[in-house]
């Protein structure tokens, strides 16, 4: 529960995978809005947010289909394997990581791990250099690349270069206090 | 610290560290006659005209600021160190030992006491020389956590400026690491050729440069 008031990790459960119904089910017509009965037959394909996959997959009430961007047929799997540093995971699922971490345990799917792990190393090598060498005019195209735990890393390392850039450069040493600097309201 | 509200920012800003560097020694010769202060953190002086004595950092700039004394630079600030130094960083995987604020001192006595080091000039410029070599090899040194399984990183001889730079990136990339290659992430797939053994926890600790 260490994660619970974190918000990455409630967002991430947001994402949607899609899963298969097992049972028949009224009154949830809102996942499959198809037709009006308001209800979901047996077998019928529907996109959940994760949060929920999880407990009604747990109640063995629907079957998990692996995320495309998981799947061991994708294409995902053929481009990160190419070059993964340039591949465009954020349109795909923002939550990359979170999710496939995730996702795992519940598929039993052993190869998203290491694929999880393999795609992060190349791309962490990227997200170095263009952390320490891009300047912020074009950091935002790049910026679209990454995932959100990717854009962290990248934040993290940019900022923390600005602001030593910003300190050396000199500049006042004081600041003033902003109480200081107000002026007094005439009465 | 600043950093205490957001885990993503550095524990301190340059500013700070700044401050840090302020509390290092350094020679100073006065041109006033004063009895020693005690303060909290010991006592300096007594100050006499044309005698060297030890003071702070802070307190030599103060006493800089007012015409009361010559900052003497102290002796890994001139240029045959400097050279050394350089050629040795240039040459060497490893980093050379400098002060551990040594950013941080260049900058102060750059501003506030110019006229006190000698060449000033070639000084600085090899300091920033040596700065820059100094950060290639940590950008460099950093590429190699993504090879293997790595837990934690040795930063022999890295300054305080240094450190605090790398921090936040190094940290928040050593814990998606980590994330992804626990054990419940990679189990039982040996066909990962460069796995650790799980009975041990501690995975090998890396030198930054270390090929």
């Amino acid at each position: 529960m260490a994660k619970y008031y974190d918000i990455d990790d409630i967002l991430a459960e947001e994402e949607l995978v899609p899963s298969v119904f097992q049972h028949a089910a009224n009154e949830v017509g809102l996942f499959d809005s198809s037709d009006d009965t308001n209800k979901v037959e047996a077998g019928s394909r529907v996109e959940l947010p994760f949060w929920l996959v999880r407990e009604l997959y747990l109640r063995q009430l629907i079957s998990i289909r692996v995320p495309p961007c998981f799947d061991r047929e994708s294409k995902t799997r053929e481009e990160i394997g190419a070059d993964a540093a340039h591949v465009d995971l954020r349109s795909r699922c923002l939550y990359f990581y979170e999710v496939g971490c995730k996702i795992a345990p519940l598929v039993g799917d052993k190869t998203i791990g290491p694929f999880l792990l393999v795609a992060f190393r190349t791309r962490y090598k990227e997200v170095l250099i263009k952390a320490h060498t891009l300047t912020p005019a074009v950091a935002p195209k790049y910026l679209t690349l990454l995932t959100n735990e990717e854009a962290k890393l990248y934040e993290a390392g940019q900022s923390s270069i600005t602001a030593f850039k910003k300190w050396r450069m000199g500049g006042p040493r004081f600041q003033m206090a902003p109480v200081l600097g107000r002026k007094r309201k005439p009465t | 610290m600043a950093g205490a509200s957001e885990p993503q920012a550095s524990a301190f800003s340059a500013a700070e560290l700044e401050f840090l560097a302020e509390d290092e020694m350094i020679e100073i010769v006065p041109n006033l006659r004063m009895d020693p202060l005690n303060f909290i953190s010991g006592d300096f002086g007594p100050f006499r005209p044309q005698i060297a004595t030890q003071v702070p950092l802070w307190l030599a700039v103060a006493l800089k600021k007012r015409g009361k004394c010559t900052i003497r630079a102290p002796e890994w600030m001139s240029v045959d160190k400097l050279a050394q130094v350089l050629e040795a960083e240039r040459d060497s995987e490893k980093f050379q030992h400098l002060p551990f604020h040594y950013v941080e001192i260049a900058r102060l006595l750059f501003d506030y006491a110019r006229e006190d080091i000698p060449d000033i000039y070639m000084v600085r410029s090899l300091i920033e020389d040596i700065k820059d070599v100094r950060f290639h090899k940590i950008g460099t040194g950093l590429e190699i956590i993504s090879r293997e399984r790595t837990y934690a990183l040795r930063l022999k001889n890295l300054s305080a400026m240094e450190a605090n730079i790398v921090r936040p990136f190094v940290t928040r990339a050593l814990e998606t690491f980590y994330k992804l290659s626990s054990s419940e992430m990679i189990q039982e797939s040996d066909h990962i050729p460069n796995r650790q053994p799980q009975a041990t926890n501690r995975g090998p600790r890396r030198q930054l440069k270390d090929r």
